[in-house]
């Protein structure tokens, strides 16, 4: 089953692991969890996050700077197995998960019960032709992006190959973490992607900063992914409060 | 192979599927337990297959004058005996569930009866599982009448349909693994399916539909940017290869850039080295570097695609001012992003290219340098998406490094003539370059790939020394990982994060190479060798002194294999020589400073 709703406007949080510190990753999760998010991106840091504004990607290299490694992140998630209970989605770019090794990393993954994997600069394609075995033996379902740019046919691709898990949509086209306005266009091509996904729920991520923005986008997708606002928090310690006046 | 696409109906997905080139049967499923049941077919020209399961002989018949059919697939336990009554114009495909090679004893019955056998993975829905069996089971097939292979054969399976053989395995069934949703069809992944299947990589220079060359390459972008590779490749293909291309891109060549450079014959090097040593002279190059020949390619490119926004990375700043240069040419606006350490280093680029009307942006993430400058170009592209981005090597996401490789193909282009006049041959013993991201190997190697009496030697920056932590050859020290859109060799730490290499050479200190060097080199085609700083700077002065021209560092690199190498008597070497040393005087000067 789907650990994915779409019967329920979903929040999800974005957090970079190894920051600010490198065992700060229990104490959000649990606080996440606490103040009632629905599911958690855990994002693995790399040195060269290309689809990442400057928040992310500051986040990142201290998180490298700290010492976190994706064999760390998994021992730290690995610690709150019985605590956690959301649904969990690690989130990174493809370079540190092979050199970890595809099939260890997943193995692990499936013994973690991770609910999805993100990973953006591998393609629907890419991954069809050459990744899809191994993804499979291991049941970890990939999440794609799209974005309002995306053709109709390869929306439904897409929502067909995430039907076990969601449909990431990128709010506009630009990097994390610029502002922009859901204009009427917009919310309408959302409205429509939505209808194309079928029964694979969407979520909206990239710029999402403000309760009044997730409500917003609710009129339109099945919920919001907030990585940029959430982290500028964390750098100023006044996350859980954001979070209270997000949810 | 025969393709036969099974499971359509009558819709729109089915007729763009049925029209593909390659795809030879269109099946049309009449058993009302499939999800694929209907009763009616298409309009099309190709081979119409009815699919039945159990269904009486009198049915079949008026199914096949109804629609036409060309063939008729048993997909149940329709015995010899009822096939036996069908006319004997009615090609026939009889269907078998395969899970052991017991499976495969009931065929024996069916020889001679049938023209296709298909076997699926055994099920009792009679197919459909849309899961694969396993294929080796086959070996024990010795029968005569070909077969089709069915059941869950996707875009996943390509490799392993590839290595499968059999003497009598004739084509291959698809379905529910190429479908947005049971009865519509994809006809993307079919058209995918098809092309991959019917790749053969003839030519170093061939990438497969998905932009490898070999196991290295393709397009590893965020889904932010697949529109604009897409029309990147679109534009390529459809414009640099016209006339109306090509006569502007050779005039510019010629009367901007200065080609044909010489092929020079370096007498007292030759003697030196007891070999015949051409120089290829890209130094003298408008802007001092072979850098322009891709600018002046790539700027027409984006002159016709209607972008009037440049944007480049640039290490040393011999690709940014190559840039800024051709942007003033054609009056367009440039952004070139260096890193910040590179523009403290290299003040004199950064001026020359203000002043040719460029605005220089600072790269101040990660190590400040040329990857990081990168991804800033990058980041820059997926903001701005209507902008051009245009590469300075073979690196990046597929096209890019095609594109830029063709581009600098002009140097071996130009090579192969002016050998034929000064030898009467038209390909030397071995070519000689170096290699950062490798866009003038690309060049000088371009036309000799596929050329297995050339020897391709790639010269790669050792710093201080392979061993020595601070060094930047790849092709030794590197590891196959994703940077920056492309699966290459790497120079990355055992976690996957990228590490800074380290060169004297400020454009050959790039952590990855280009996806066709990788490959090149993995498989042996290239070989690479790799020189330190200081026997660089030794060519250097070497070079200067013997024929009076100062080389860039980088060349310098390629001058030095000279050294490493075997050379005999009769061998005729090309080294290029892919730019001038100008900029590299305060290097020398630090160097040098008792001369």
């Amino acid at each position: 089953m789907n650990p994915f709703k779409k019967d329920k406007k979903q929040v999800s949080i974005f957090v970079t692991a190894g920051y600010p510190k490198l065992d700060s990753l229990k104490g959000q999760l649990l606080q996440l969890q606490k103040q009632g998010v629905d599911f958690i991106e855990v994002g693995i840091p790399f040195s060269d996050p290309m689809a990442d504004g400057p928040v992310i990607q500051e986040t990142s290299s201290i998180a490298l700077e700290n010492g976190m490694k994706l064999g760390l992140l998994l021992d730290q998630l690995d610690a709150l197995r019985n605590e956690v209970h959301i649904p969990l989605v690690l989130m990174g770019y493809l370079n540190p998960v092979l050199q970890f090794g595809l099939d260890a990393f997943l193995s692990r993954c499936q013994a973690l019960s991770i609910a999805s994997l993100i990973l953006p600069d591998l393609s629907v394609e890419l991954y069809e032709t050459k990744y899809k075995e191994v993804f499979g033996k291991y049941k970890i379902p990939v999440t794609f992006l799209i974005t309002p740019l995306t053709p109709n046919e390869r929306v439904q691709r897409v929502a067909q190959v995430c039907q076990n898990s969601f449909v990431y949509l990128v709010g506009q086209n630009s990097i994390t973490g610029q502002g922009y306005a859901i204009n009427e266009g917009l919310s309408s091509r959302y409205a429509e992607l939505k209808k194309l996904c079928g029964a694979t729920p969407l979520f909206l991520g990239f710029g999402i900063d403000s309760k009044e923005k997730k409500e917003q986008a609710f009129k339109s997708v099945d919920g919001v992914i907030i990585g940029t606002a959430y982290l500028k928090a964390v750098k100023v310690e006044e996350e859980v409060k954001f979070v209270e006046g997000l949810l | 192979m025969i393709i036969k696409v099974c499971g359509l109906t009558d819709n729109q997905s089915s007729m763009q599927v049925a029209n593909l080139n390659g795809v030879d049967y269109t099946g049309f499923i009449f058993y009302e337990g499939s999800k694929r049941f209907t009763e009616t077919t298409l309009a099309t020209a190709k081979q119409k297959v009815g699919v039945f399961v159990n269904a009486s002989l009198q049915y079949i018949k008026e199914q096949v004058i109804k629609y036409n059919l060309d063939v008729v697939q048993l997909h149940g336990n329709e015995s010899p005996e009822f096939i036996r009554q069908f006319p004997k114009n009615i090609k026939i495909i009889k269907a078998f569930g395969i899970a052991t090679e017991a499976d495969l004893e009931a065929t024996q019955l069916y020889e001679g009866l049938a023209d296709y056998f298909l076997f699926d993975t055994k099920s009792e829905s009679h197919g459909g599982t849309g899961t694969t069996f396993n294929w080796q089971i086959l070996d024990a097939y010795k029968g005569s009448t070909p077969f089709l292979l069915s059941g869950g054969i996707g875009l996943e399976s390509i490799e392993k349909l590839k290595q499968f053989t059999h003497p009598q395995l004739a084509g291959y069934d698809l379905n529910s693994r190429f479908e947005l949703s049971p009865k519509v069809k994809d006809p993307d992944r079919i058209a995918t399916f098809i092309k991959l299947l019917n790749m053969k990589t003839t030519s170093y220079l061939d990438t497969d539909p998905l932009g490898f060359y070999g196991e290295f390459g393709g397009a590893y972008v965020p889904e932010l940017l697949r529109p604009n590779v897409e029309e990147l490749d679109a534009a390529f293909n459809s414009y640099c290869f016209t006339e109306e291309f090509e006569s502007e891109f050779k005039q510019l060549l010629k009367d901007y850039v200065g080609r044909p450079t010489p092929l020079y014959l370096a007498g007292r090097l030759s003697d030196k080295y007891g070999a015949t040593i051409y120089l290829k002279r890209e130094d003298l190059c408008h802007t001092g570097a072979h850098k322009v020949n891709n600018t002046v390619g790539q700027i027409l490119l984006a002159k016709h695609m209607g972008k009037t926004n440049i944007i480049a990375e640039t290490g040393a700043g011999q690709h940014g001012v190559a840039t800024a240069t051709v942007c003033a040419l054609m009056g367009l606006n440039c952004i070139v992003y260096m890193g910040e350490k590179d523009i403290e280093r290299q003040a004199p680029n950064v001026q020359r290219m203000k002043m040719l009307g460029a605005e220089v942006r600072p790269a101040t993430s990660g190590s400040k340098t040329l990857k990081d400058a990168t991804n800033e170009a990058i980041r820059h592209w997926i903001n701005h998406p209507d902008s051009y981005y245009l590469i300075g090597s073979v690196v990046g996401p597929h096209p890019y490094p095609k594109i830029v490789a063709y581009f600098q193909s002009v140097i071996s282009k130009e090579i192969e003539k002016q050998l034929l006049e000064k030898t009467g041959k038209t390909y030397p013993d071995k070519v000689i370059a170096c290699v950062g991201g490798g866009s003038n190997a690309a060049g000088a190697f371009y036309q000799f790939y596929d050329n297995p009496k050339v020897e391709l030697v790639a010269v790669e920056a050792a710093g201080l020394g392979i061993d020595s932590g601070k060094s930047a050859a790849t092709s030794v020290l590197g590891t196959p990982g994703v940077l920056h859109g492309s699966l290459t060799l790497l120079m990355q730490d055992a976690d996957g994060q990228v590490t800074e290499p380290h060169s004297i050479s400020a454009g050959l200190d790039y952590p990855g190479i280009g996806p066709l060097h990788a490959h090149t080199i993995a498989t042996g085609r290239a070989v690479s060798i790799s020189v330190t700083d200081d026997e660089a700077l030794q060519a250097a002065l070497e070079l200067s002194q013997l024929e009076g021209i100062i080389p860039a560092l980088e060349s310098a690199h390629a001058l030095y294999a000279l050294t490493k190498l075997e050379l005999k008597k009769e061998d005729v070497i090309v080294v290029n020589l892919s730019g001038r040393g100008d900029k590299d005087m305060n290097t020398y000067l630090e160097k040098f400073p008792n001369l």
